[in-house]
């Protein structure tokens, strides 16, 4: 028997309901309950598709590396872990944000060099050396909003869905950097070496998000 | 340093231990004799050389790869080979100078300051051939038959070949007429087959319909055979494709004849190695994770920086990774255990010993038993005998 595709999906309902109402639409139905499960990997209604939960950044390693075959991730993840090894064909149109650059709304005067917290550090540095500003990026790993309030930080660049979060917080969204939405991610050499297995679950999700 | 990391390796740098090693070197002489057999001479490039004929012609992402020191001599910079093709396309433009068309080969191990991934060694063992002085398409596909003969010589079993054609994106690219940062992004995207993306860049730079829709489809260009006869038809008004698609389609149709049972994927926008490579591309993915152990391609214009513009195309093989992917190994040859004992004179024992190294014995003279060993040698009823070792 050959070996089964594997799907690496990104875990915690925000984005997994999207992702499992897409799959439904092409058919395919994990055989048991993920949300209430603690297993990591799930088999479906076909016979040569599992699905595996990961967090958003081991999809994109787990896909580089060929553990699996195909991926659903952000864009904003792809942008941030940067590394080849996977193709990129589908923008599956869901889970659509935006990271943008906030700080506070009354910040007043700031020095020439700033300093920026964020998680997406690579995007943070390409994006301000592009803008040609010389800047000190702080990794934080949640609560961006806290880094201006608290002084640790001049701004952040974070993901911006309606703004709300940033309101409550006194913060003001300044500068958009990239669209975020969910996309396919694909193996390089799955691709090349399980071409006719790989391309009609492609082809699928392509009608499906179309 | 603390004493306890004294051990320790540099990331991607690894040892080779006696078993692997040995499955290794058998696997290096057995492609080595296979090249030889398809008269690829073998040569033996420097470790070190000037950065500049390690560079030229190769592009940026060998020069981010090779490690550079200055040579106190000249007060020139060096590099340490990241790969042997540059070497070898110069020995072929300078150092040999031959009319007609030149065959070499070549193995040793290359230095990456960066490794291809996460895994990657940064200390490649390359075996590799390239065949200088033959533009035409019988020349890559004696290259391709090589690597897939060479790769069935050491006993590689589930091979896929990917084929494909740098030159078409670069033609297309050509046609486009944009600056060199556009080029970059679409070639980013192209290579990330990150379609949607691409038509949006495309109808931005509001490129010609014709031309921007035959770029959207290009990275779409990918798998059996019939994809070619789609292209044919796609690129029906570009005789310059045509002829490469045609050039593909021939050597497809050789490749089959000649390997029946081998799996073929295209993809016409592979590209791999775009920066030097001017034609056909290709690679060898074997075993159950599809590794890409054997990569190649035409690269015509290395030589003319050596001041000889010359057709070439070759291919390598990564040998620490094909090690991996090859289970097969190598049967241990009878090892016998032979400590100095009684009863005859040592010119007889050492001519049994001679003897049984001749015969592929392996016999060594100091050890304990049982160890490894199949034999102990005894001198017993006044000749020389082999005592069968119990394992337990």
């Amino acid at each position: 028997m050959k070996e089964q595709i594997t799907l690496a999906l990104t875990k915690g309902s925000r984005a997994l309901v999207p992702s499992l109402s897409l799959l439904a639409d092409i058919g395919v139905e994990p055989l048991e309950d993920i949300s209430s499960s603690r297993k990591l990997v799930f088999p479906t209604n076909q016979e040569n598709l599992r699905l595996m939960i990961l967090r958003g950044m081991d999809v994109a390693t787990y896909v580089e590396h060929g553990i699996a075959d195909l991926g659903m991730a952000g864009n904003d993840v792809l942008l941030e872990h940067g590394g080849g090894g996977y193709y990129e064909p589908l923008d599956l149109g869901i889970l659509k944000c935006q990271v943008m650059v906030a700080g506070l709304a009354d910040e007043g005067v700031l020095p020439p060099r700033l300093r920026i917290a964020t998680k997406f550090v690579n995007i943070a540095k390409r994006y301000y050396a592009e803008k040609g500003a010389q800047v000190d990026i702080i990794k934080l790993y949640g609560a961006m909003e806290l880094a201006p309030v608290t002084g640790l930080a001049h701004r952040i660049v974070d993901i911006v869905e309606t703004g709300d979060t940033l309101k409550a917080n006194g913060l003001v969204p300044m500068d958009f950097i990239v669209d975020i939405s969910t996309r396919l991610i694909v193996n390089k050499i799955s691709l090349k070496t399980r071409f006719a297995e790989l391309q009609p679950l492609i082809e699928a999700l392509e009608k499906a998000t179309s | 340093m603390d004493i306890v990391d004294r051990w320790l390796l540099p990331d991607g740098i690894e040892d080779i231990l006696p078993e692997e090693a040995r499955k290794l070197e058998l696997m290096r002489r057995k492609l080595l004799d296979q090249f030889d057999s398809w008269g690829y001479e073998y040569v033996i490039p420097p470790m070190v050389e000037f950065l500049d004929s390690l560079l030229t012609g190769t592009g940026h992402d060998l020069d981010l790869k090779t490690f550079k020191v200055t040579d106190l001599v000249s007060g020139r910079m060096m590099g340490i080979r990241a790969d042997m093709t540059p070497q070898v396309a110069r020995m072929d433009a300078h150092s040999l100078n031959r009319p007609g068309p030149v065959r070499l080969c070549y193995s040793g191990t290359a230095l990456h300051s960066q490794a291809d991934n996460m895994l990657a060694s940064r200390t490649p063992i390359k075996v590799g051939a390239e065949l200088f002085g033959d533009t035409g398409p019988g020349g890559d596909l004696e290259i391709v038959s090589l690597m897939i003969e060479s790769l069935r010589a050491v006993q590689v079993e589930a091979i896929n070949i990917e084929l494909g054609d740098v030159s078409i994106f670069r033609y297309l690219i050509e046609l486009t007429d944009l600056d060199q940062r556009s080029q970059d992004v679409l070639f980013g995207l192209v290579q990330r087959k990150a379609m949607a993306e691409l038509a949006t860049v495309l109808s931005d730079l509001e490129l010609e319909p014709g031309l921007a829709s035959m770029l959207v489809a290009l990275p779409g260009l990918c798998g059996d055979e019939s994809v070619l006869e789609k292209s044919r038809q796609m690129f029906t008004d570009h005789p310059q494709i045509l002829a490469r698609l045609d050039n593909l389609i021939w050597i497809t149709q050789a490749l089959r004849e000649r390997f029946a049972d081998i799996e073929f994927y295209y993809d016409l926008s592979e590209l791999r190695g775009y920066n030097y490579h001017t034609g056909i591309v290709f690679a060898a993915y074997v075993g159950k994770s599809g590794a890409a152990v054997a990569k190649g391609g035409r690269y015509d214009h290395v030589g003319e920086v050596f001041g000889r513009a010359r057709g070439a195309t070759g291919f390598d093989i990564q040998l620490n990774q094909l090690a991996r992917e090859v289970g097969v190994m190598p049967i241990a040859p009878m090892r016998v255990l032979a400590t100095p004992n009684e009863g005859a004179t040592e010119a007889s024992r050492w001519q049994f010993i001679r003897s049984l190294r001749e015969q592929g014995y392996t016999v060594v003279e100091s050890g304990e038993l049982p160890g490894s060993f199949d034999f102990e040698l005894v001198f017993q009823d006044t000749e020389w005998q082999l005592r069968p070792v119990d394992p337990s």
